[in-house]
């Protein structure tokens, strides 16, 4: 397969403005000027373009329901706040290849008639948002942002906000209020961001890997963008690989590849000897997956059957030297300390929940805490104000599920059976 | 007031914020980078300062420099490193990195060594879990880290300066 996403990317050296033109860089703005914006969101539509950044909606439907009469101005945000464990492919499309973001998103932004947007990278890649400054002016210069772009009339502004850190500023609501420099709380579902986003105006937030197959969908079509999936998955998918296997890495295959030949093939399998205990298919906050759902194609459909979320399509795996419950508690510390803390149930009960699992893990947990724990689970997801914390009991509730024995053995015994071994692999 | 502050660079920020916000308040975190990367930390002249340009109280600029892990409100080493403390670094020996480092600095995480050289905090997920274990070095990617790289790593910083 060719790479299409990855096939420019270079982490170290980075096409400037000419060399990302020698390479056919920017050659889809023809293509999107020579169309109307409706004609696009419906080609983008077709070709069932969904969202990277995990909650997998329709890339085109999204633009499509804001309205062609949105009122203005109407933003577009492109989000690079990649903190979700295991997930490192936005640092890849950030560093590797900053025109390939400004080229989809002036597109992007020409789909949606946005006059507006802004590009919110996460303050761990500040070295990333400075190359990608340095991209934005070359574009500014060339006349590719601003006023009349092409002379087609279609005026764009681009902003590059780098974030002061936080993982809740990825959320969708949390990073409106991030850029308008208020605390990044998640705001109410109602109005939708669409409707009353960014200062009140209609905005529109994708993922960057969404965002930047919309050059190609525009230049080869929704069929094309079909063909390239497997096992009826659309596009490519930008795929991390990383824990237990010998060679972690990001890989561009097949929407719809395989966990199996991803683990196996190319990321290297586990080490010699080892074998497979489990693995997160999309990241922290999804559910654990097991060596029986192996074979589910890595699309959306497919693993959120298989009971989990392809999230941000990156797989954490564990083999059989990892402590199952000490993974679930590094998780669960994970998500309490980046709790917002706007809410209860979420700033007082993720920290609770990872008490618990510190007992357990430590061999100091009593029989009821299992109970205890999905009781608090089912309490705490629900009664949060966003979907954070039902983010961060997904793994918990799988993995009392799935690993049930290791929690009932560190009981039962007083002690980490995983201990003598050495669970870091080294 | 503090003296030190360079008024007319921060000036600037509210100057060149973009006109699509329509208040000055989105310049707040971009005046505490600045202000970070010029005095290491933002003291409370500065978050006064901060206040006064975007016409918000010190409370509400408290209360972001306060919630953004990358602001600090009190002094750090001269270099800051970050330890990915997250689910895959952890898998592959991030605890014992960790350890280490307090070890080799002597101070417990988030103190300034006592030869003011570096500052070592844990961290949430770099996005580097294909190089875990790992650390950023002010914004520099390094990893696979081990014992050994990390301490020799440690030094050179210290010898750095």
């Amino acid at each position: 397969m060719e790479a299409v996403l990855t096939h420019h990317l270079d982490i170290n050296a980075p096409l400037n403005l000419q060399a990302y033109r020698a390479a056919g860089g920017y050659r889809s703005l023809n293509a999107a000027f020579d169309r109307k914006p409706e004609e696009i969101i419906e080609t983008v539509e077709a070709a069932n373009l969904r969202g990277r950044g995990g909650a997998g909606f329709s890339c085109g439907l999204k633009w499509r329901l804001r309205g062609a009469d949105a009122p203005r101005p109407r933003y577009l945000i492109c989000n690079i706040d990649e903190s979700e464990p295991g997930t490192f492919k936005d640092r890849h499309l950030l560093y590797g290849g900053p025109h390939q973001i400004i080229e989809a998103v002036i597109v992007s932004a020409y789909a949606l008639q946005a006059e507006q947007a802004v590009i919110f990278v996460r303050g761990e890649y500040a070295k990333g948002g400075n190359g990608l400054r340095r991209a934005l002016e070359e574009a500014e210069i060339a006349g590719l942002v601003g006023t009349n772009i092409g002379g087609n009339g279609f005026d764009l502004q681009i902003e590059v906000h780098v974030s002061g850190g936080r993982y809740i500023c990825g959320e969708e609501t949390a990073m409106l209020n991030a850029i308008e420099g208020r605390r990044p709380n998640p705001r109410p579902k109602i109005p939708r961001p669409s409707v009353k986003g960014l200062w009140g105006y209609p905005t529109t937030t994708n993922n960057v890997e969404t965002l930047v197959n919309v050059p190609h969908i525009l230049l080869n079509g929704a069929a094309w963008f079909h063909d390239l999936g497997v096992n009826g998955g659309c596009g490519t998918k930008l795929f991390c690989v990383s824990g237990m296997v010998q060679h972690p890495g990001l890989f561009e295959l097949p929407c719809g590849t395989s966990a199996r030949e991803l683990i196996f093939e190319h990321a290297g399998g586990l080490a010699e000897g080892r074998t497979l205990l489990g693995f997160l298919p999309g990241g922290a906050s999804t559910a654990f997956l097991l060596p029986e759902h192996l074979d589910v194609p890595m699309d959306f459909d497919p693993v959120a059957k298989a009971g989990s979320r392809l999230g941000t399509g990156s797989i954490i795996v564990l083999d059989d030297t990892t402590c199952p419950v000490q993974v679930t508690l590094n998780l669960m510390r994970f998500f309490a300390r980046e709790s917002c803390g706007f809410c209860t149930p979420c700033r007082d009960g993720l920290p609770y929940l990872a008490q618990i699992l510190t007992a357990i893990a430590a061999g100091e947990g009593q029989a009821e805490d299992l109970a205890l724990l999905e009781e608090l689970s089912d309490i705490i997801g629900p009664q949060s104000f966003c979907a954070f914390a039902p983010g961060a009991v997904t793994p918990l509730i799988s993995s009392l599920q799935g690993f049930r024995k290791h929690y009932e053995s560190h009981i039962a015994t007083g002690r980490c059976p995983f201990d003598a071994a050495d669970r870091n692999g080294a | 007031m503090n003296d030190k502050l360079d008024r007319q660079a921060l000036q600037r920020h509210l100057d060149q914020l973009p006109p699509m916000h329509p208040e000055r308040r989105a310049a707040a975190v971009p005046m505490m980078q600045a202000l970070q990367i010029e005095h290491g930390c933002l003291d409370d002249a500065a978050v006064e300062e901060v206040a006064h340009l975007t016409g918000l109280s010190v409370t509400e600029i408290d209360e972001l420099a306060t919630f953004y892990s990358l602001i600090y409100r009190r002094p750090a080493g001269r270099h800051v490193l970050r330890i990915c403390d997250s689910v895959c670094c952890s898998l592959r020996g991030a605890d014992r990195l960790l350890i280490a480092a307090e070890n080799y600095s002597g101070v417990p995480l988030g103190k300034i060594s006592p030869d003011g050289a570096f500052s070592i905090l844990p961290s949430i997920c770099l996005g580097l879990c294909d190089q875990a274990p790992a650390a950023l070095v002010g914004d520099e990617a390094v990893g696979p880290l081990d014992e050994a790289s990390l301490e020799a790593l440690l030094q050179r910083l210290r010898e750095e300066d």
